[in-house]
């Protein structure tokens, strides 16, 4: 079964910048890309235990007739058929309830508030719930279009973290691309890591792919991150600690969005690896 | 940390893992209190709301208070929270059927503020739906946070409706009565405990800050035989007041989206209409319980015309400020409009058949209420306890009975579906526990899919084709493009027959020369119901399913019979 992404399209060069993420991401996974082109300034997710109410900058809705025509023409140019969506069910009559049974659903790091604010260091209110809630991973897209060629995962060893090194794995398989895995140790030896992984079954295929393990044992973030490549897909597992442990020592999720600009794909708590 | 995790997730509690009934039994009294809190909050807003209002009642700019009222709920509702206008009962409706009772936390106070700001003002409105809607998102966010299953969240959205009738009302059996008939649409021996005791904390929060009153108290009514038997005739009055009044409040946001101006601007305008009928018939303002009151006690002064006016008045004015952006229930105007229609019977009969004893017409407006409320809501147990418990009265539960159950089933006859129901119903969204269309809709094709198959290639030789269909189970091919992938038609092993005892066309025949390009197909998003449709209409037991040009896998009528048994079961708790 192929993979679907979901895509909420801006029709400004903002959101034509985001789309050509998406589209390259769908062509690197092989994954569908489902666009929906708001016809309405708000609209309702639920996801199994939660019901995410997204009230949309209102840029979404900016010229709604070459909307249309503007998705066509990017995704003809890189090749693919556009699919949309036209949702089917309406909690209010102005309030469409769009599906979230997709695999992937890409996004800026806000979509309820103006483009001037999208910058790095914020994530808006609406992105972080879906990304707490979705089964599926998020794609964070970089505010320019930004091909990579290459795919880091952070990993710390928490659930969320395999999580991510899972995915990160398959679309290793998948694309071919370089994958490297970075560590910030935390005082902890490399080999508790190791053994983790270990633990994991996960050594071998680690190894079949080529994969280049880098551990962060001193230095501070901002400096230890500069170390990944530019133009990488980064994964990374988020609001994996809980609410108290993030709210008082910050979470990592937080400190990496803030600090590089590459696309980001998020994986939540709610992710079911199987997907 | 590690302490803190198991709070939120009360199921795994060695109490209660044996068996939910207990945590129910808790998180019903937790959320009874919270929407028991919430009706009491709402109610005591509104009196003084009205008490500081009502000073001003008596100047000429007061008939613009309503409009007023309306304008600041539309712009709280479309600016502020970023709800829509209306009541929210199809909302908590909708989200049970289809969502598992999720419903959104600003629910849970959207509503209790815009609702008070229109009946404030002197909008034509209720309380009681949006403290339904309140109580059942305070339910629905409850049992998100502890992280409860679907079944318990609807049990918990379930409780919420029912504390908050129970509060608003000083009723608990109409509370537990209206969540089961009209809200969840079932009654299980898993969901009615907790829906009790809920219905019981939101009484006891009332009593507790309010004082243990009956709404609407009166003297006893001596009803005699021909009371009852008019109350026949009253039942079909109050049937066609309510599809009257149904068809009003359904017809004028149709009305209003036609002016081209901003959503707040026409609730102003809706609430200024009500403004200038309400300075005619002061009677169609607010909840009007007051008058309500007036009525059961015998005491209202206006003849048999006013009053029939009065109540065609309140049916436009409750429809204008509803209908054109204003926030608020129509129980309460259903319960003005039904005791006028009792009233306006009462003295009709009174003039045809003056030397009959009747009943003291206070008694026809109790009943009118029941009969409208039962009408509109197609709910007519609902109607009966509301009225014995917010009347006190066991007295005429005889006429009652015969109202209510005659008016909704002359509304059922007209308008097959309730007020509360209709736009569900028309959408195919209601969705009901065990029914077919519920069974269908927790099913997708793709937990469907038959994978089984196996492609074929539209340039493959007749002899290669053989040697797949000895190695498959299958009856049909799919044909794919050798390049693209994309399907292109099906192979059935009735296309081959002809050449089959034929082995010189073995390696004369390519499979596109054979296969059937016009198959009908389906697409892996499709709603169920309309697959089926398709089977039925065409006579078909199994079609392709097709996902982005791609054959994705074959949907068969008894893959669809086999699970839809197990969905049914699971449903259904057999």
């Amino acid at each position: 079964m192929e993979a679907r992404l979901l895509h909420i399209f801006r029709n400004t060069p903002l959101g034509r910048e985001t789309l050509m993420q998406s589209i390259h991401f769908c062509k690197q996974v092989g994954a569908t890309p489902v666009i929906y082109i708001p016809a309405f300034i708000k609209f309702l997710m639920y996801f199994e235990n939660d019901v995410v109410q997204v009230d949309l900058d209102a840029s979404y809705l900016v010229s709604p007739e070459t909307a249309i025509d503007h998705v066509s023409g990017l995704m003809a140019e890189h090749g693919l058929e556009a699919g949309f969506l036209a949702p089917k069910n309406f909690t209010a009559s102005t309030l469409p309830d769009i599906p979230s049974d997709f695999d992937f659903m890409s996004c800026p790091r806000s979509i309820s508030d103006l483009s001037s604010k999208i910058g790095l260091g914020y994530i808006g209110p609406r992105v972080r719930r879906i990304v707490r809630s979705a089964s599926f991973p998020v794609l964070l897209t970089s505010p320019v279009y930004k091909p990579w060629t290459s795919i880091a995962v952070f990993f710390g060893g928490s659930v969320n973290a395999f999580k991510a090194l899972n995915l990160g794995l398959r679309i290793q398989r998948k694309t071919g691309m370089p994958l490297h895995l970075f560590t910030r140790t935390e005082g902890k030896h490399p080999r508790v890591y190791r053994e983790a992984i270990r633990e994991r079954r996960l050594e071998k295929a680690l190894r079949q792919c080529g994969a280049e393990w880098h551990f962060w044992e001193r230095g501070v973030v901002e400096e230890n991150l500069y170390d990944v490549p530019h133009d990488a897909l980064v994964l990374l597992g988020a609001f994996g600690h809980g609410l108290i442990r993030d709210f008082v020592f910050g979470s990592t999720m937080e400190k990496v969005q803030s600090v590089i600009s590459n696309n980001l794909l998020i994986v939540g708590p709610a992710y079911s690896a199987g997907r | 940390m590690g302490r803190m995790i198991p709070l939120r997730y009360p199921g795994k509690w060695s109490i209660f893992r044996l068996d939910d009934r207990m945590l129910l039994i808790l998180m019903g009294i937790i959320v009874g209190t919270c929407s028991g809190l919430a009706a009491v909050a709402l109610s005591r807003s509104l009196v003084i709301l009205l008490e500081w209002t009502h000073p001003y009642r008596h100047y000429w700019w007061a008939l613009f208070l309503p409009a007023s009222g309306a304008m600041l709920s539309s712009l709280f509702m479309n600016n502020i929270v970023k709800e829509g206008a209306g009541h929210g009962v199809p909302e908590v409706i909708y989200s049970v059927s289809r969502y598992g009772g999720l419903l959104r936390f600003r629910s849970s106070f959207s509503r209790l503020i815009s609702s008070c700001l229109t009946i404030g003002s002197g909008g034509s409105a209720g309380p009681e739906a949006p403290v339904v809607m309140s109580g059942a998102a305070i339910g629905s966010n409850i049992a998100t946070f502890f992280s409860l299953n679907e079944r318990q969240r609807i049990t918990l959205v379930g409780c919420g409706a029912a504390g908050a009738i129970s509060s608003i009302f000083n009723a608990p059996i109409a509370g537990m009565v209206f969540t089961v008939e009209v809200i969840l649409g079932e009654w299980t021996a898993l969901n009615i405990i907790p829906i009790a005791i809920s219905s019981v904390a939101g009484t006891e929060i009332s009593r507790l800050l309010q004082g243990n009153n009956i709404v609407f108290d009166h003297r006893e009514f001596d009803i005699g035989f021909p009371d009852t038997l008019a109350s026949f005739g009253l039942a079909v009055l109050c049937a066609f007041t309510a599809v009257l009044l149904t068809h009003a409040l359904r017809g004028m946001p149709h009305h209003s989206a036609r002016l081209p101006l901003p959503i707040w601007v026409r609730a102003a305008i809706g609430g200024a209409v009500v403004g200038v009928i309400g300075s005619f018939f002061p009677v169609v303002l607010g909840e009007g319980y007051h008058s309500i009151q007036e009525m059961i006690d015998g005491v209202y002064d206006p003849g048999f015309i006013l009053v029939a006016v009065g109540m065609l008045a309140k049916v436009a004015a409750t429809s204008f400020t509803l209908g054109w952006g204003g926030s608020g229930g129509i129980f309460a105007p259903a319960l003005v409009i039904g005791s006028l229609a009792g009233l306006t019977f009462h003295r009709g009969l009174a003039f045809v058949w003056p030397s009959v004893a009747w009943v003291n017409e206070g008694c026809f407006a109790l009943l009118g209420m029941a009969g409208l409320i039962s009408g509109m809501l197609q709910a007519p147990l609902t109607a009966v306890f509301l009225i014995i418990e917010i009347t006190g009265d066991y007295g005429v539960i005889l006429p009652l009975i015969i109202v209510s159950t005659i008016s909704s089933s002359v509304c059922q006859y007209i308008e097959p579906a309730s007020f509360y129901l209709k736009e569900l119903v028309d959408k195919g969204q209601l969705l009901r526990p065990g029914t077919d269309g519920r069974v269908l809709s927790d099913l997708s094709i793709q937990e469907l899919l038959e994978k089984d198959c196996i492609s074929v290639t539209p340039d493959m030789l007749l002899r290669d084709f053989i040697e797949i269909v000895k190695r498959s189970r299958r009856n049909h091919f799919p044909v794919e493009d050798s390049e693209s992938g994309h399907y292109l038609g099906m192979v059935h092993l009735d296309d081959i027959r002809p050449y089959l005892f034929n082995p010189g066309m073995y390696d004369a025949v390519v499979l596109e020369q054979i296969m059937d390009r016009d198959v009908e197909v389906v697409y892996l998003d499709e709603d169920l119901t309309d697959v089926l449709q398709l089977m039925d209409e065409k006579h078909l037991f199994s079609l392709p399913v097709i996902s982005n040009k791609r054959f994705a896998g074959m949907i068969s009528k008894a893959t669809l019979l086999d699970r839809y048994r197990q969905e049914l079961r699971v449903q259904t708790c057999r």
